[in-house]
């Protein structure tokens, strides 16, 4: 049976980044760049992490070879339909997180 | 020039074994080469470079294209699963290879697996000389298979310390 996308959550914050890089086939280097860039700074992943983390998601199916012509040394990725569902939930789970909470912090430091 | 340099290190001490390399590096020697336990060094004053060493079993060319747009050049190998990687000590941009301590962790523990069918391997081929031999050569055998052992069972030990000390970080 395959895994349900809620066994994922909650994803690493690196985790939720690289998912996220994958709304464009990129190849590792490129994930890399993007979730520094996204992150705006704050995350930033070794090569030899991402690595690892790419073997694992692609083992899981949360995401998978792409292939892309013309550059033959580079592995690419995309997210599978699993791994887009894990995304989305995460987004949800953070969001009402963040909208539940939102009105009490303020409370708190206002007092 | 060439400069050679005999060294053992252990591998659970990694980081050790490349901040020694980074600190040669910074005196003008930088690793060019590892061959049985001797480091190959290329002198070269005006150069200066950061070394990183990871563990890796079956690395494919994408592995290495990884780390190359990553910043992080090939240098040299030591029995195809340990990979000497280095770069510019200028360069602040290059990441280091491992950003977070579970990724460190999963990596020694990989190590770990590797000296472990290592040395279960080497144990099984002992049975057949403990079998066979009779007489004084089976006491020599026996001796250094205590010391083989021994030197295992420390390697073990520091594997587990490392683990232990990322699990908690």
């Amino acid at each position: 049976m395959p895994k349900q996308p809620e066994s994922f959550l909650p994803l690493s914050q690196a985790t939720y980044y690289i998912l996220l890089s994958l709304r464009e086939i990129r190849h590792g280097y490129g994930i890399m760049q993007d979730v520094e860039e996204v992150s705006k700074g704050e995350v930033k992943i070794g090569p030899g992490t991402l690595y690892g983390a790419m073997g694992k998601l692609e083992k899981q199916k949360v995401i998978e070879k792409a292939t892309v012509q013309d550059d033959d040394r580079r592995k690419y990725y995309q997210l599978t339909d699993l791994g887009k569902e894990v995304l989305q939930l995460e987004y949800k789970r953070l969001k009402s997180l963040v909208e539940n909470s939102g009105e009490l912090i303020k409370e708190m430091e206002e007092k | 020039m060439t400069v050679k340099k005999f060294r053992l290190w252990i591998a659970p001490d990694i980081t050790k074994e490349e901040e020694w390399l980074t600190e040669m590096s910074r005196k003008g020697l930088h690793l060019q080469k590892y061959r049985f336990f001797t480091y190959h060094f290329e002198e070269d004053p005006s150069k200066s470079y950061r070394y990183q060493i990871d563990f890796r079993q079956g690395a494919k060319h994408d592995y290495f294209q990884l780390y190359q747009d990553a910043g992080w050049e090939y240098v040299t190998e030591s029995i195809g699963v340990f990979h000497y990687f280095r770069t510019e000590s200028t360069r602040s941009d290059v990441q280091k290879i491992y950003s977070d301590s579970q990724s460190i962790q999963d990596s020694y523990m990989r190590m770990r697996g590797f000296y472990l069918l290592i040395f279960i391997l080497f144990l099984v081929s002992q049975l057949g000389v403990f079998t066979s031999w009779n007489g004084w050569p089976r006491y020599i055998v026996i001796a250094v298979d205590a010391g083989v052992i021994m030197l295992y069972l420390r390697l073990f030990y520091v594997f587990n310390k490392r683990i232990n000390f990322y699990k908690r970080s």
